[in-house]
């Protein structure tokens, strides 16, 4: 079977070569259209990459222009839902589909065919905004992140949709993230530089892979339908307060008492450590396969690209089955856009300038790496 | 996120009005990779040489219009923080600080998050106060820097 899987780039991945104002947009595209062997895929946060909520028509004008210069087109805008913006009452599901709506119409006018919502967003506010997204040939994808999987109620909801509907505006744009089987070893090396065991990182990779092989030794289901910001903010809060949300109780009990069995004197950053091994999501290969009509864009997500061994111009990410996930791609006859979307970055920012990863060589040994298996 | 970088090394300026020095002033950005509306912006726990400078005396100054207080900032429901844009937090502290080293303790809360949070109602009602860790979930300990203030700039 053919394959016509394509290739492009979550601008995302320079948030920070933006931060220090190293590549400004421009800078990202022309990296995109010209350094990365074929990739022509562009995806952006509205909130990171453009003056929002209306960048105007001047940008409008320059940015098409860009898309012209560089060979690149548009596929996919990342939007965000900030529910207490008004600060005085939390937004409701209809004030919610009014920011999505606009934000549809701003992608639109930037010529994008895709939206992201984030995977928290309630179905009832994409269906809300899915008569828009129809008459504007936007397609809306809810994206699937650790630790959530694609057997949950996140994904039957959208296909429930789906069914009902008939619609081909609405699917699933999943995070590769979800075949992430173990921490990143960058990650690792961040927390025992705030004071982690290195035993505490051993006991996290070790419960990972108990996780991956199904013997976890307590149980986990109930915390897939959450973001593993969530998880991470409310786990702090049990270590903080020993509060937590009552799903999460029995869980975060469990941990601790793994972590205190394998970690002497362990402290919060040695728990925080080995918790870890709860946001990975424990997603099957042959689902993604299944759903692949649904997909929209897929979210090539990597914490690190190291050197194959004797490989030389070859790359990995240790912590992830890309192998898995975009044989399962290519076999469920997937035709869209794998968008790398580096994550790594952030956990070499509590050193120097001259200590920081850059983005731009990362992104081009995780595209060697896609190139490479797509053609595989 | 960008725990080292969040305050730019060399922004640290005494503030002097009417010929008194009111206070100082800090250049800082956004601990998160994307901007947010401005009312989420919920204020600094700041700490300068053990000394606590709670949010009643912190001032921001972003989009071109003059320093706001947190109560003011909250309104700002339709204006925009972008990521790329630097805002001055002033601190009204009389006489300043003096010229030298200083060690700054700071942590950014910004009630931005991936959607409906089991904290929403609460913090409608209770903003969380700064340094608790709330609102700032990619940078969740109060990260610590060492900034200099230049006798030029201490008697501005």
């Amino acid at each position: 079977m053919t394959t016509t899987i394509r290739r492009g780039v979550s601008l995302y991945s320079y948030q920070q070569s933006q931060f220090f104002k190293e590549l400004m947009l421009e800078d990202q595209i022309r990296e995109v259209g010209q350094n990365l062997g074929g990739a022509d895929g562009i995806e952006l946060i509205d909130e990171m990459s453009l003056r929002y909520p209306e960048p105007g028509d001047d940008f409008r004008r320059q940015w098409f222009t860009w898309m012209d210069t560089y060979g690149t087109r548009p596929v996919a805008m990342d939007v965000g839902m900030d529910v207490l913006q008004f600060r005085d009452h939390v937004m409701t599901y209809e004030e919610c589909a009014d920011r999505l709506r606009h934000d549809i119409r701003l992608a639109k006018s930037l010529g994008f065919s895709n939206v992201r919502v984030l995977s928290v967003v309630p179905v009832e506010i994409l269906v809300s905004a899915l008569p828009l997204a129809e008459s504007l040939d936007i397609r809306l994808g809810k994206e699937i992140h650790q630790p959530m999987n694609l057997e949950g109620r996140e994904v039957g909801d959208i296909l429930d949709v789906v069914e009902r509907t008939g619609t081909k505006h609405l699917g699933i744009v999943p995070d590769l993230g979800i075949f992430q089987f173990r921490p990143s070893e960058v990650l690792l090396a961040w927390l025992e530089r705030r004071g982690a065991q290195p035993t505490a990182s051993t006991a996290s990779v070790d419960l990972a892979l108990l996780i991956r092989r199904g013997e976890a030794p307590f149980d986990l289901s109930p915390l897939a339908r959450h973001t593993a910001g969530n998880l991470r903010s409310d786990f702090n809060r049990f270590l903080n307060t020993g509060q937590c949300e009552p799903d999460f109780a029995s869980v975060f009990t469990a941990v601790k008492k793994y972590a205190d069995d394998r970690v002497q004197d362990a402290r919060d950053i040695d728990y925080r450590t080995v918790a870890e091994a709860l946001m990975l999501s424990r997603t099957s290969a042959d689902t993604l396969r299944e759903i692949a009509p649904h997909v929209i864009h897929v979210h090539g997500k990597f914490n690190n690209m190291s050197p194959v061994p004797d490989a030389p111009g070859q790359y990995q990410e240790i912590s992830i089955d890309y192998d898995a996930a975009i044989g399962a791609l290519k076999a469920g006859g997937f035709n869209g856009y794998i968008n790398s979307e580096y994550e790594g970055q952030r956990y070499f920012q509590d050193r120097g300038r001259e200590d920081l990863m850059s983005e731009v060589d990362q992104v081009r040994r995780h595209q060697e790496m896609l190139r490479r298996l797509i053609a595989s | 996120m960008f725990d080292n970088f969040l305050i730019r090394p060399d922004s640290l300026r005494n503030e002097q009005r009417d010929g008194q020095t009111t206070g100082f002033t800090l250049a800082v950005r956004h601990a998160n990779y994307r901007g947010c509306y401005l009312s989420l912006h919920n204020g600094y726990y700041l700490e300068v040489d053990g000394t606590e400078y709670p949010t009643s005396v912190q001032t921001f100054e972003i989009n071109g219009k003059a320093p706001r207080t947190f109560d003011e900032i909250r309104t700002a429901v339709h204006e925009h923080w972008d990521y790329d844009d630097e805002g001055i937090l002033h601190i009204a502290a009389p006489g300043g600080l003096a010229p030298g080293r200083h060690t700054i303790r700071l942590q950014q809360s910004v009630l931005a998050a991936y959607g409906y949070l089991p904290t929403d109602e609460e913090w409608v009602k209770n903003p969380p106060k700064p340094g608790s860790g709330a609102g700032s979930d990619k940078t969740p300990e109060i990260v610590t820097y060492t900034l200099d203030l230049t006798e030029a700039e201490a008697a501005r």
